[in-house]
């Protein structure tokens, strides 16, 4: 069966073109973007220095105009040198939605979708946009599989209004915007098993509700972000805090964000937060997430520009066990310097260097001991990002 | 030394010629690139005889996409590079590199397309004065009846 998802992809792409031909629409455009890298990474925890090349992400979209106020987009990623063949990275539907434009105040969008929050989430995986190859750290889809990138940043939305509202000189932006909660969506939930079987339905009667407000002024652009969901992935540790999995089934989570970017001169400054409280209502389980970054980059040329950027990354863990409890502390400090290079409008070269600070503080209540473990190594990496 | 009276009045000559010859070739170059004065021009059907750079830079940034009278509005932008096309967006306050970043952004986001981009400024006038709710840029020399002129861009 290894070439039906070929065959099928190039039918569908047949069809189009068919389509296409038959009702004379304007025309579907077809476009993409991807980034190859090599990095360097130097020895931690138990993984030796290595070097690797990396097709980091492929995006392909199709896009259509329906009529004037109409669109329809669909953008498909490929991660981590893609092959369902070797089992390799990830493929993802990341969008596929519907827009009805009425005007610049208001806009509505139905289906798959990145919602707005904060400044980068929108854009977080358009590489060409952007000038780190590895991006400030809870936007990196790439390492999606060992950082929970989610936890932090609304991955996914199924509808949302959005517009601005110009007055004078300012723009008065805003967004809210419907989902489901992420990682909800168990279909066979055990008390003795963790959750590893979703389906994509949310199976709660909850939403993951969100919006962004904010203020443009020429390149001033500030805003603030909030998202409210609920969680049921404690569910399977309440055996072991004496608790009853109910108790665990909906837990709030709240995502806080605000952004702010400026450019004067040939200067450009960016900056985030975001904090996750997860309140679980009971004391033996707590949990809390921060992220901040700011990046301060100078046009060299127009071509070229040159950055330096600063991210933190904190987790807050108190799990009080009936035999082991204790008190989980860790940061991820990452000072970044990177270039990026317009060779031309459509191909961008990339320099990244960063150096990651990790530290764990384990606090266990009884005995009371301390643990403290901490790790220190450098990425190197080169990339070309393709518009085509 | 002696020379040839007709040679030493050539060498003479090529002498002064040396001295001659830059600012020929600055008269001959200059008024070529000099482009005055550039209009902002607009088809005759839109609704309004002004606009402001900040009005231009909506239209441009494809963050506003209707004139008042709910009418779409078209922009086209230069293929070339050179003097007329950065004293527009000069004049919006970007780079042609940052407007581009912006297009980029738009578009990959699924918000719009970028302006067409055309060969000559003839074609500009050309595209306008045929395009309903359009927007472009010339020399203000080389504009016609066939198109509205809504500012002009001092040269500097």
């Amino acid at each position: 069966m290894k070439w039906f998802k070929p065959v099928t992809f190039c039918l569908i792409l047949f069809s189009i073109n068919n389509v296409h031909a038959q009702i004379e629409e304007s025309p579907i455009k077809i476009f993409g973007y991807f980034q190859n890298s090599l990095q360097h990474w130097t020895a931690f925890e138990d993984i030796r220095e290595h070097n690797s090349f990396s097709l980091q992400q492929l995006n392909f979209f199709l896009q259509k105009d329906l009529g004037r106020n109409w669109t329809a987009l669909v953008n498909f990623e490929f991660l981590n040198n893609f092959s369902s063949s070797r089992q390799w990275g990830d493929a993802n539907l990341e969008e596929a939605w519907l827009r009805y434009r009425l005007n610049e105040k208001f806009n509505i969008k139905l289906g798959l979708q990145i919602p707005i929050f904060n400044n980068l989430n929108e854009i977080n995986n358009r590489t060409p946009l952007l000038p780190y190859i590895i991006r400030p750290l809870v936007y990196e889809t790439s390492f999606g599989e060992f950082f929970p990138v989610e936890e932090f940043v609304p991955a996914r939305a199924f509808a949302q209004i959005y517009g601005f509202l110009p007055i004078g000189k300012f723009k008065f932006d805003y967004a809210v915007f419907l989902g489901n909660s992420p990682n909800i969506s168990i279909n066979n939930y055990s008390s003795d098993e963790s959750p590893n079987e979703q389906s994509g339905i949310d199976t709660t009667t909850t939403f993951l509700v969100g919006g962004r407000t904010g203020i443009r002024y020429g390149e001033l652009k500030l805003g603030v972000s909030a998202t409210h969901e609920k969680i049921n992935h404690f569910m399977y540790i309440a055996q072991y805090i004496g608790r009853n999995p109910s108790e665990l089934k909906e837990v709030p989570a709240i995502r806080l964000g605000g952004d702010f970017s400026y450019g004067f001169g040939n200067f450009w400054f960016e900056s985030e937060f975001i904090l996750v409280d997860i309140k679980t209502g009971i004391p033996e389980l707590d949990l809390n997430l921060e992220f901040y970054y700011a990046t301060l980059g100078y046009y060299w040329t127009e071509k070229l520009f040159i950055y330096g950027s600063y991210w933190i990354t904190e987790s807050h863990i108190t799990i009080l066990f009936t035999d082991e409890d204790f008190k989980e502390d860790e940061g991820i400090l990452i000072p970044n310097f990177g270039i990026a290079y317009n060779l031309t409008d459509r191909i961008r070269m990339k320099a990244h260097y960063s150096k990651v600070k990790s530290n764990d503080t384990i606090r266990l209540i009884l005995p009371n001991r301390i643990t403290k473990k901490e790790d220190n190594f450098s990425v190197y990496a080169l990339a070309i990002s393709v518009f085509f | 030394m002696f020379m040839p009276l007709q040679s030493r009045y050539s060498f003479r000559q090529r002498n002064r010629m040396k001295g001659i010859f830059p600012i020929l070739l600055f008269l001959s170059i200059w008024p070529a690139g000099a482009f005055g004065q550039v209009a902002v021009i607009a088809n005759p059907s839109v609704p309004v005889d002004t606009i402001t750079n900040n009005e231009l830079l909506d239209f441009y940034s494809r963050d506003i996409r209707l004139w008042n009278n709910n009418k779409p509005v078209t922009v086209f932008d230069l293929k070339p590079k050179g003097e007329v096309k950065e004293a527009f967006y000069a004049f919006l306050g970007k780079s042609t590199s940052r407007m581009k970043s912006i297009w980029m952004k738009k578009m990959l986001s699924g918000e719009g397309d970028p302006p067409a981009a055309l060969n000559s400024e003839e074609d500009m006038l050309n595209k306008v004065s045929l395009t309903p709710g359009a927007i472009g840029f010339v020399q203000l020399k080389l504009v016609t009846q066939s198109v509205k002129v809504l500012a002009v861009i001092e040269s500097k």
